[in-house]
C-alpha cells in the first residue's frame, strides 16, 4: 500500500492545481471555431467548398483575433441530423468549441441549434431552413442567408418584371420541410405579380428522372416552370426541360440555387432563359468581394466561388467581425455586439436583426446569358437584381429571442 | 388526360427501356455466375464518363455510343478475369464484399480524374429537340432511345434463342454444373457473361448521358433499382428483367399523374408486393 507523507500530499496538491491552472491558461489563449460541412452523403460536393472558402476568412487574419490562435476544426456531417449532432457535442466536449459555423441542410442545422442551444455555444447557419431564425430561435443562434420570404419576393419580382405577359407559373417543389416552406411563400406572393400557380408537383428529395413531371406541367401551359429544388435536383430537372424543348422557349425560375456550382454542370444550351436566385454569386461588385474571388481562385485553378464558398467564407467572417468590434472572443460578447450591427460585407450591407439574429441582407437574382455573350468559361450569368426587403414582421415566428 | 396518359406512357417506356439493359445485364450475371454485381451500378457510371469523353474529344455522340461500351467490357473483364474467378469457391459473402470494394474504388477513381463536379452532354444535333405530335410534344432524342433500346433488346433474344452461345447461357443459368460436364469452357462463359453484362450496363450509361447527365454518385443511384428489377424479374430470368423494367418505369409515369411524391417508393412497393405474392418473382422459378 502506497503511504503519502504529509508533505508528499501537499506537493501533490500543488503540482496539480498548478497544471489545472496552466491547462486554462493555455485554453485562453486560443478561440476554437468547429465548421461542420457535409464531407460525405448527398450534399458531399459542397462540403469541400464550404471548408475552402472558410480557410480563406482564416487566412486574411492569419489564424488570430484579438491576440489569440485561432484553432479550427471541422467535423463531417454526412448531411445526416444525428450524426452531426454527435459530432458537434463531441467536439465541444473535447476541443473546448466556442463557435459553430455550418452545416448546410436545413434538418442537420435544426438539429446542430439545440446542441449550441444547450452548450451555449455560438452559431452561424448558412442558410435554409427559417426556423433557425423563426419558431427554434434563441440567443445562439444566428441565420446568414436571406429570408426565404424575401427570396421567393425578390424571384417573383425579377420573374415578372422581365415576363410582364407571363400570368401562369407551375412548381417544382421537392418534398420537405424547406421546399414546403418556400411554396407556401411563392403561393401567397404570386397574386402580389399577378401571376397564378396552375400547378404544384413535389417531387422526392435525390429524384433524377423529371419527363413524367415536365409533361404534367407542358399539359397546363405554363407560363413558366418555378422550380424550388436545389443542386442535383435542380440541374437534372433544368437538363431535361431543355431535353423536352421547354427552354429556351421559356422561362425556368431556380429560385433558390447555388448559382455557380449549379450553372457549371449545364451546358450553355441548357442554361439559357434561366432566372436563378442565389445568396452568393462571384460578380458582386464590392472591394472586399474581388479580393475573396481572387484568393479563393488560388485555391481552385482559377474556378470561381459559389454558394457554398460564400457561405462558408460569410460565417466564418461574421463570427470574426463579431470578436473584432467587441474585442473579446466570448460567445455572449460577440453575440452582443453582432445583434443590430449594421455594415457592410463582401455581399453588400447587412444588418442583423436583434430580435430573431437574421441577417438582412441582399438576395440576388441572376439572368443566364448565351455562350456568345460569355466573357470567359465561368461566367454564366449577370446578377439582374438585389433585393434586401424584410420578411414582414407579422410573418416571423420568433416571438422571443430568449436570454443567454 | 388523354394526353398526359399517352406522355406518361411514353415516358415510362423509355425509362424503363433503359432500366429493363441495366437490369437485364445484372440479372444475366446473376445468373449465370450467381454472383450478385454489386460494381454493375459503377461499370454504368463508367459507361456515362467514357461516352462523354469520347463524345468531347471526338464530336460524335455516335463514335462515344459505340466505343465507351467497349471499354467498359474492358473493364469487366479484368473485374472477372482478376477477381471474381478466384472467389466463385468462396463464400457469398467474400464476392458481395470483393465487388462493394471494387465499385467503391472505381467510383473515386472516377472523382479523381473527372473530379466531383457533374457535366452535361447534349444529343446528337439531328436529335435535339422535341416533335409536336399535335396531342403530345415528345423529345427526338427519347424517342430514338425507346426504338434503339427495343432493337438491343430484340437482338439479345435472337442471340439467346438463336445461337448456340445464346443455348449455352441459357444452360448456364439453369444448370451451370451440368454445362461444365458437356465438355464447356465454363471460365469463358463467365467471362463472356461477365463482359456482356458490363456492355449492357455501360451502353445504358452511355445513353442514359443526354438525359440524366454525370455525377460521380449516378452509379450507387442506378444500383438499387437494378436490383428490384431482377426481384420482380425473378432471379435469372432475362425476359422478366425486361418486362420488370418496363413495369418500373410505367408505373413511376402512373405516380407522377396521381400521386407524385411516390415515384420514388412505388418502386420498393412494387418489390415488396413480389416478395409477399410471388417470392420467386414475375417470371422466376427458384
Amino acid at each position: 500500500m502506497l503511504i503519502l507523507s504529509k508533505n508528499k500530499l501537499k506537493m501533490f496538491f500543488i503540482t496539480f492545481f498548478l497544471s489545472l491552472f496552466s491547462f486554462t491558461s493555455m485554453a485562453k489563449d486560443t478561440v476554437n471555431i468547429l465548421g461542420i460541412y457535409p464531407f460525405s452523403g448527398p450534399y458531399a460536393d459542397s462540403g469541400e467548398l464550404q471548408a475552402k472558402g472558410a480557410l480563406v476568412a482564416l487566412e486574411e487574419v492569419g489564424y488570430k483575433i484579438n491576440g489569440k490562435k485561432i484553432k479550427y476544426i471541422t467535423r463531417d456531417s454526412e448531411t445526416k441530423a444525428s450524426v452531426a449532432a454527435r459530432r458537434v457535442q463531441e467536439a465541444i466536449d473535447s476541443e473546448d468549441i466556442d463557435f459553430v459555423v455550418g452545416p448546410w441542410s436545413s434538418g442537420v442545422a435544426l438539429a446542430i441549434t439545440e446542441v449550441a442551444k444547450k452548450n451555449k455555444v455560438m452559431y452561424y447557419f448558412s442558410g435554409g431552413t427559417e426556423d433557425i431564425s423563426g419558431k427554434k430561435c434563441h440567443k445562439y443562434a444566428f441565420m446568414w442567408a436571406a429570408n426565404a420570404w424575401t427570396a421567393m419576393d425578390a424571384n417573383l419580382k425579377i420573374f415578372k418584371k422581365a415576363h410582364p405577359n407571363a400570368k401562369k407559373i407551375y412548381l417544382f417543389v421537392v418534398d420537405y420541410a424547406f421546399g414546403w416552406t418556400l411554396q407556401k411563400y411563392v403561393e401567397n406572393l404570386a397574386g402580389k405579380y399577378g401571376l397564378e400557380v396552375v400547378g404544384v408537383d413535389r417531387h422526392p428529395l435525390g429524384h433524377r428522372e423529371y419527363s413524367t413531371f415536365i409533361t404534367k406541367a407542358m399539359s397546363k401551359k405554363p407560363d413558366a416552370i418555378y422550380m424550388i429544388n436545389f443542386g442535383l435536383d435542380a440541374i437534372s430537372a433544368v437538363r431535361q426541360m431543355h431535353n423536352f424543348g421547354f427552354t429556351p422557349k421559356k422561362p425556368v425560375v431556380m429560385s433558390w440555387s447555388s448559382g455557380m456550382e449549379e450553372l457549371i454542370q449545364l451546358d450553355p444550351a441548357m442554361r439559357s432563359n434561366l432566372i436563378v436566385g442565389t445568396n452568393y454569386y462571384s460578380s458582386i461588385d464590392t472591394p472586399e468581394n474581388k479580393a475573396f474571388v481572387k484568393a479563393y481562385k488560388k485555391k481552385t485553378n482559377g474556378i470561381p466561388p459559389g454558394y457554398a464558398p460564400g457561405a462558408g467564407y460569410g460565417l466564418m467572417k461574421m463570427i470574426l467581425l463579431g470578436m473584432e468590434k467587441s474585442g473579446s472572443t466570448d460567445p455572449k460578447e460577440v453575440i452582443k455586439t453582432l445583434e443590430g450591427m449594421k455594415g457592410k460585407a463582401f455581399f453588400g450591407d447587412f444588418e442583423i436583426n436583434p430580435n430573431n439574429h437574421q441577417t438582412v441582407r441582399p438576395f440576388f437574382v441572376l439572368k443566364t446569358k448565351p455562350e456568345s455573350e460569355m466573357k470567359n468559361k465561368y461566367d454564366f450569368a449577370d446578377i439582374v437584381a438585389v433585393s434586401s426587403t424584410e420578411q414582414p414582421k407579422n410573418m416571423n415566428m420568433c416571438k422571443n429571442i430568449g436570454s443567454f | 388526360m388523354t394526353f398526359l396518359i399517352i406522355s406518361q406512357i411514353l415516358n415510362g417506356l423509355g425509362l424503363g427501356m433503359l432500366y429493363a439493359l441495366v437490369g437485364v445485364g445484372l440479372t444475366l450475371i446473376l445468373g449465370v455466375l450467381n454472383i450478385p454485381n454489386f460494381a454493375h451500378g459503377v461499370l454504368y457510371a463508367l459507361g456515362a464518363y467514357f461516352a462523354y469523353s469520347i463524345a468531347s474529344l471526338t464530336g460524335s455522340f455516335y463514335v462515344a455510343i459505340l466505343i465507351a461500351p467497349l471499354l467498359v467490357v474492358l473493364v469487366g473483364f479484368v473485374l472477372e478475369s482478376k477477381g471474381v474467378r478466384r472467389l466463385y469457391s468462396a463464400h457469398h459473402d467474400y464476392q458481395l464484399l470483393f465487388l462493394f470494394a471494387c465499385a467503391l474504388i472505381i467510383q473515386e477513381i472516377i472523382i479523381i480524374i473527372w473530379g466531383t463536379v457533374g457535366f452535361s452532354l447534349l444529343p446528337p444535333p439531328n436529335l435535339s429537340g422535341a416533335i409536336d405530335f399535335g396531342i403530345i410534344i415528345y423529345p427526338k432524342y427519347r424517342l430514338a432511345l425507346i426504338a434503339f433500346t427495343i432493337f438491343i433488346i430484340s437482338m439479345l433474344f435472337l442471340f439467346f434463342t438463336k445461337t448456340n452461345y445464346g443455348a449455352i447461357l441459357r444452360a448456364g443459368i439453369e444448370n451451370r454444373d451440368m454445362v461444365k460436364v458437356l465438355g464447356i469452357n465454363i471460365n469463358k462463359v463467365f467471362l463472356f457473361t461477365f463482359g456482356l453484362g458490363s456492355y449492357l450496363a455501360g451502353l445504358a450509361g452511355a445513353l442514359a448521358t443526354p438525359i440524366f447527365g454525370l455525377t460521380p454518385s449516378m452509379g450507387m443511384d442506378i444500383l438499387p433499382i437494378c436490383f428490384v428489377i431482377v426481384v420482380i424479374a425473378g432471379l435469372g430470368s432475362i425476359p422478366g428483367a425486361v418486362i420488370a423494367g418496363i413495369l418500373i418505369g410505367l408505373s413511376q409515369g402512373a405516380a407522377t399523374i396521381w400521386y407524385p411524391e411516390a415515384t420514388n417508393v412505388v418502386v420498393y412497393l412494387m418489390m415488396g408486393l413480389t416478395i409477399i405474392f410471388r417470392p420467386q418473382g414475375l417470371f422466376g422459378t427458384r
